[in-house]
């Protein structure tokens, strides 16, 4: 079995090898194959850039891989701030020892989310360091995209409904139970998914306000930092938040709240009351939005309540420590 | 909905107009539901929902986490015990922060393969807990361990603690809601004692914010009519005598013995420990390990906390000084701790 040596960083023969029996097997985008430091694009009036790293353990979950997760994140990272997802740039950094072949899956998933999300892979990087310097493969991306509409929590009005585009806390979970070996009967898939052909035809709705994925800190976190930069209100009610029954059960198992878990194929969407039927409409039309639900609304009295299953109330807050460290 | 909502005006009506109803849970699963379902924002002013010793973490002494840090800080010796303890404080750190030979384990079994992989270590079990912890470990004694695996016991009584709480005037418990978990093994019968004896309702409960209402309403209902009897609605689990099979065990190798209560200090005949013929298997003879007397951690009030008499809000450091990210006093350390669930559940600081 060929293995990642540490002379494929080397920029030598052997990385030329590698970058073109992996990476440009499969990053088949012709921006890239020019292979010079820089690549020339036509650029966009007003853009908008992301980067963000991808060190999850284990590199395969159900549902997903690293590199799966990597395209997805950051398109979703563009696509919740208004813009139309365009061009990505991947660096690697391997393990010496790390099988080819691993390498190969990871990539490969990347070059298919990238198409199914209609972005280009358009500049890479490689480093490879010593055995156990690294946990396999640790992704870096940046993403670029064309600026459609402006969000921003300042838009956020009173009475203005909040919506989730489905099932929270499956990434979460699937991470937990990947790692652990626990007999679930029922096993949770990471909800992973490119969300751009689900959320950008939202952007026609002038109601709306603002999108964010809830990735790290879940759910909640999202609502406390949406209250906290609007200076606004938001109520949430506990029996509208659609949860999995294995995800709440596993939840109770293992003391996790799925309102902090991560999910990495999900968006909180904030839309003026007008247009919420509109918005429901076309994500429910959507299958990765067909769990869509409106679960609460904003309020003037800045904090976020949660009114719980049996009429209760709750605060919600940011979480000192997230409960899984290293999920994507 | 609708039968929490009707719940819910019962638990209105039964509640008494003029005068307060301190209600006691005993048991950090039910804390956690009370504090995760927003109950308390429910009751009428009258009625209190009070945590009582529910968290087998936060009562662990300080002399059985140092004994169990001095062991793990042994090359020799790999200690295992649950997640909680590794970060409870002591005034010598916590096992964490010490650094020495850990290893974190879910559920009893897990020791025997660690015992089994290291034959050239002692492996000690640091075995704490209530009675729902107990019964595994004596299970797993009597599957036989292997002769390099050793028990560091600091096992709790449920039903001994809340007797001291009940001739505790300053606590005032006014009725229990009883643990549903403990209950399964040790039968509810073992409440009696509290209607019985002390003119206390006890309502054994489960999980479930409704049946934990349920048994509000029943608690209230027995008030209001002067009575004090032991009531379950948690009948699909918890049967009167409990599990004898699991109670056999236990006592085959354990046997009640006077321990201490971390912050409350030693009770007779509240706690668990091995029988004189088991002593091969006890890691305090085996290592010769002293009783260390206890340090009391300044400005925490953990040990007022755990008896209910006061609330985690009414201490100065909750929130500020002690987080779970950096707790100083036990009950912000462990998920049973009433201090912590408090905290996670969104209660800011007084």
């Amino acid at each position: 079995m060929k293995k990642v040596e540490i002379g494929h960083g080397s920029g030598g023969k052997l990385t030329r090898e590698l970058i073109e029996e992996v990476f440009l097997k499969h990053f088949n985008f012709p921006e890239l194959h020019t292979l010079q430091d820089a690549t020339y694009l036509p650029g966009f009036q007003k853009i908008a850039v992301t980067t963000d790293s991808y060190v999850v353990r284990p590199l395969f979950f159900p549902g997903g891989n690293i590199g799966k997760l990597s395209i997805s994140g950051t398109v979703n990272d563009l696509t919740v701030s208004g813009a139309l997802p365009h061009y990505i740039t991947v660096g690697f950094i391997v393990e010496e020892g790390l099988p080819i072949e691993t390498l190969e899956r990871v990539v490969s998933s990347m070059a298919e989310t990238a198409l199914s999300a209609g972005v280009k892979i358009v500049a890479g990087d490689t480093k490879v360091v010593e055995k156990g310097k690294c946990d396999g493969i640790y992704i870096n991306t940046a993403g670029v995209g064309r600026v459609v509409r402006e969000l921003s929590p300042k838009l956020v009005k009173p009475g203005d409904k909040i919506i989730v585009t489905g099932f929270v806390g499956d990434h979460g979970i699937a991470i937990s139970l990947a790692r652990e070996e626990f007999e679930v009967e029922t096993p949770v898939e990471s909800d992973c998914a490119p969300l751009n052909s689900l959320l950008t035809p939202l952007f026609e709705l002038p109601g709306l306000r603002f999108m964010r994925d809830p990735t790290r800190g879940g759910l909640a976190t999202v609502l406390v930092e949406l209250s906290e930069s609007s200076n606004l209100g938001i109520r949430v009610y506990e029996s509208e938040i659609p949860v999995r029954e294995s995800v709440r059960f596993i939840c109770d198992m293992l003391g996790y709240d799925p309102l902090y878990l991560a999910n990495e194929g999900k968006a909180v969407v904030v839309v003026s009351e007008e247009d919420t039927g509109r918005a429901l409409e076309i994500l429910k039309s959507h299958p990765l939005g067909r769990d869509a639900a409106v679960i609460g609304e904003v309020v003037e009295n800045p904090g976020v309540v949660l009114i719980t299953s049996v009429g209760g109330e709750r605060r919600l807050e940011l979480l000192e420590e997230d409960p899984l460290p290293r999920i994507c | 909905m609708e039968r929490v909502k009707e719940l819910v005006e019962l638990i209105h009506s039964l509640a008494p107009k003029d005068r307060k109803v301190k209600i006691m849970n005993v048991c950090g699963s039910h804390e956690h539901t009370i504090a995760y379902s927003g109950l308390r924002s429910l009751m009428p002013e009258t009625v209190e929902l009070v945590p009582g010793p529910g968290c087998p973490v936060c009562v662990c002494s300080e002399s059985d986490v140092i004994n169990a840090i001095n062991l793990s800080k042994r090359p020799d010796v790999i200690l295992c015990t649950y997640g909680d303890m590794l970060r409870v404080p002591t005034r010598v750190g916590s096992i964490r922060s010490n650094g020495g030979n850990y290893r974190m384990i879910s559920a009893p079994h897990e020791v025997l393969k660690i015992a089994r992989e290291n034959p050239d270590k002692k492996v000690v079990f640091f075995s704490i807990g209530f009675e729902t912890t107990t019964a595994p470990t004596a299970a797993l004694l009597e599957m036989g361990v292997p002769e390099n695996l050793f028990i560091l016991t600091s096992q709790k009584l449920t039903p001994e603690i809340m007797e001291v709480l009940v001739k505790d005037s300053e606590v005032g418990v006014d009725a229990f809601v009883a643990p549903g978990h403990v209950s399964a093994i040790v039968g509810s019968n073992a409440w009696r004692v509290f209607p019985e004896n002390y003119g206390i309702p006890t309502v054994v409960a489960g999980f479930e914010p409704e049946n934990l209402l349920l048994a509000i309403v029943r608690i209230l209902y027995q008030l209001r009519e002067g009575k004090a009897e032991l009531e379950n609605v948690y009948r699909g689990v918890v049967k009167p005598e409990g599990n004898r099979k699991a109670q056999e065990l236990m006592y085959k190798y354990f046997e009640k013995a006077d321990v201490n209560w971390r912050g409350i200090g030693n009770i007779p005949k509240s706690g668990l420990e091995f029988r004189p013929e088991y002593s091969y298997l006890n890691a305090k003879v085996v290592f010769n390990l002293p009783e260390i007397k206890e340090e009391k951690i300044p400005g925490c009030i953990c040990d007022r906390v755990v008896l209910g008499k006061a609330y985690p809000t009414d201490c100065k450091l909750y929130g500020t000084a002690c987080t779970p990210r950096n707790p100083k006093g036990p009950c912000m350390v462990s998920l049973e701790g009433a201090c912590n669930i408090w905290f996670r559940s969104g209660v800011k600081t007084a």
